[in-house]
């Protein structure tokens, strides 16, 4: 399904395990052999944590064989952007160092999610001298929900609104790739309960009508398989707390079996389940884990 | 009634949830305005975006940005009967943000602010402008002194620095020196539709305008001066706001949850919050997983296969899960001392009704406690 996907977006709201789902899936992808990139977006470097390594910070870091990090942050992409744009460095340094013209341009609208996702494209696109791509893969763990449509959107909106020039020059390289079937998916973080599947679905019209992007599978995370019958609970009706633990779990595993039929219907897509894990301590063992379980993701 | 959410209750005038999304603070902020009518006090929630179910057991199916009263009918069913009045609304951003411009600009500038592209971005997708909106409601609602106890649940933040530098945030935009000192020839000139600003005059200008395109400046340059002369309006505004956050009526609610990926957030957040001098009532810790009693484990054995299994089983994972959040709630307690934490437990059901919040409400204000509490 995403095998030959070359940038892959996930996305869903604040919460539900977008980046242990990112770096799940980048574990998997540098395992089948893909030189593979994942990229944060100005966070607080979940993935290298999950995975149990040092931080890489804003510059591309090797985490193990085949799994590059990197933790894109807006002042040093705005920097590499201008510099690209503007050749010259002291030029930069000269306008854009200034404390005044850097406050003003946190508020030119799109300005920060053009640079931003500039640089993602910009090294999907890198090539190493033997003319093949630098990276093979690039997972994007994204912004949450509320911010992922107008971020991955913000290239439809420039070509949309501004006159032609490099905003919009930049905006249409971005625009091609962004809704290029064959290069790009995203992957949809969801949990079993009623507003982050709502969320869900909400994200899964926008990305397709506002953005463009085909989503194309959902990960439904912390999913509570079936355990108990129907008429359990009533067998444990002697013992009232017993009784509420099989009741209350038994509600769990309907609401999640509602859940994946709420996503199915609403978004078309095939639904991924990833059990919730009971690790005494959530890392790398739990990211494994799930990296195995979500490995058919990639067929 | 013990603790420090129940004084809370009875001495501040404005409670303020704050918290990264999906902890549930909108239930928490909900229970919190319950409980107050309870005590006597004419009470609103102001909330964000709640979950429709628990929007409809509020009432607030239809309403949206209206106050609406918790109908006694409602309350009654729910076996509740508070001495004064409920209300709730939800918070519509697009309509506060317009309305406050309505306000404060001249009406010949009306139509040119809300059209303008730098408005519009300003309104509903600038960082810390959801916050601002927010903030200012709270300001309304406690202005008008119609309510005893002002709750209000904030949006998801990304960043907690956004939500207390909001206000300043939008002073900078509005009263921004770089973008008056490159758009100087457009204010001076006064009028648009001339020559707007003279890109050639100004070398920075020129390379920025590389960057961002000339247009964009121009629209910019639009807003700057139809946005002009409402800034002494909005300043005047904004430090009120801000006094309010700091004065002795308000108090802060941090809400979060026991896991680890949101200790860390609620950690950070607690610390800005204590730097900026604001009152930080309680951390409330929501949905923490109790320790399995030994009686249950007990009862358990004796049950027969296939059901003695599928129960310890289930039992062994409410181990694992209370294991953990024991873990964080200790690291979370010694992060935010002196801040006092509330713990509410997770119950069986997610909280979607009054009965719910109700309960939910008994441990916010100490008429029950989880054992962990104690210790």
């Amino acid at each position: 399904m995403l095998e030959k996907k070359r940038l892959l977006i996930v996305s869903g709201k604040g919460g539900v395990g977008k980046s242990t789902l990112a770096a799940a899936v980048a574990l998997e992808s540098a395992r089948r052999g893909q030189r593979t990139l994942v990229c944060e977006l100005n966070a607080k470097e979940r993935v290298s944590m999950l995975l149990g390594r040092p931080e890489v910070g804003p510059e591309i870091g090797l985490l193990e064989e085949n799994l590059w990090a990197v933790d894109i942050r807006p002042q040093e992409a705005t920097r590499e952007y201008a510099l690209m744009v503007l050749k010259f460095e002291s030029i930069y340094n000269a306008v854009f160092e200034n404390r005044l013209v850097r406050t003003f341009l946190r508020f030119v609208p799109s300005l920060q999610e053009i640079v931003l996702l500039g640089k993602i494209l910009y090294h999907l696109r890198e090539q190493r001298p033997d003319g093949s791509w630098r990276f093979e893969r690039i997972v994007v763990d994204g912004p949450a929900t509320g911010h992922a449509v107008s971020f991955y959107g913000v290239p439809k909106v420039v070509l949309d609104t501004v006159p032609p020039g490099p905003l919009a020059r930049e905006s249409k390289v971005m625009l091609d790739l962004l809704t290029d079937e064959a290069i790009t998916a995203a992957v949809l973080v969801a949990l079993p309960e009623e507003m982050p599947v709502n969320e869900t679905l909400e994200l899964c019209q926008a990305l397709r009508e506002r953005v463009g992007v085909r989503p194309q599978a959902v990960v439904l995370n912390c999913f509570i398989p079936p355990r108990f019958g129907r008429e359990d609970p009533s067998l444990l009706s002697l013992n009232r707390p017993l009784e509420q633990v099989a009741q209350s779990h038994l509600e769990r595993e309907r609401q999640s079996q509602a859940a994946r039929e709420r996503l199915c219907a609403g978004t078309g897509l095939p639904v991924f389940e990833v059990p919730r894990l009971f690790h005494p301590s959530f890392g790398r063992a739990a990211v494994e884990e799930i990296s195995r379980r979500i490995a058919r993701l990639e067929e | 009634m013990t603790g420090p959410l129940a004084s809370a209750l009875t001495q501040r005038s404005v409670l303020i949830c704050v918290g990264s999304g999906g902890v549930g603070k909108t239930t928490v902020a909900a229970s919190l305005a319950l409980r107050g009518a309870a005590l006597g006090r004419r009470s609103i929630v102001c909330t964000v975006d709640p979950a429709k179910r628990l929007a409809n057991s509020l009432g607030l199916e239809e309403l949206g940005n209206a106050e609406t009263r918790i109908d006694d009918a409602r309350l009654a069913a729910a076996g509740l009967g508070p001495r004064s009045p409920m209300f709730a609304m939800m918070l519509d951003m697009k309509r506060t943000w317009d309305e406050l411009i309505s306000k404060l600009a001249p009406k010949e500038k009306q139509e040119r602010i809300l059209s303008n592209r730098f408005y519009q971005s300003l309104s509903s997708a600038l960082a810390g402008s959801q916050e601002y909106i927010a903030m200012e409601k709270l300001w309304q609602l406690h202005a008008r002194s119609d309510y005893q106890l002002v709750v209000l649940d904030t949006p998801p933040t990304a960043h907690a620095l956004d939500f207390l530098d909001a206000p300043n945030r939008l002073l900078d935009f509005l009263d921004n020196e770089a973008a008056r000192w490159l758009l100087t020839p457009a204010l001076a000139a006064g009028k648009l539709g001339l020559k707007l600003f003279n890109l050639g005059g100004s070398y920075v200008a020129r390379q920025i305008s590389k960057f961002t395109g000339v247009e964009t400046l121009q629209q910019l340059a639009d807003f700057m001066l139809a946005v002009s002369g409402m800034n002494e309006d909005f300043r005047e505004r904004a430090r009120q706001t801000r006094d309010l956050l700091a004065s002795g009526s308000t108090a802060f609610v941090l809400v979060t949850g026991p896991t680890v990926e949101r200790l860390d957030e609620a950690v950070h957040f607690h610390t800005l919050l204590r730097q900026n001098e604001m009152a930080v009532a309680a951390v409330v810790v929501n949905r923490v997983h109790e320790p399995v009693p030994d009686l249950w484990w007990r009862e358990a054995a004796k049950l027969s296969p296939p059901l003695r299994g599928k129960v310890e089983k289930t039992l062994e994972e409410l181990d694992v899960l209370a294991s953990q959040d024991a873990i964080g709630l200790a690291k979370l307690a010694e992060a935010c001392r002196p801040t006092a934490l509330v713990l509410v437990p997770r119950f069986p059901l997610d909280v979607h009704d009054l009965p719910a919040l109700w309960r939910t409400g008994g441990y916010l204000v100490g008429d029950a406690q989880l054992p962990a509490a104690s210790s």
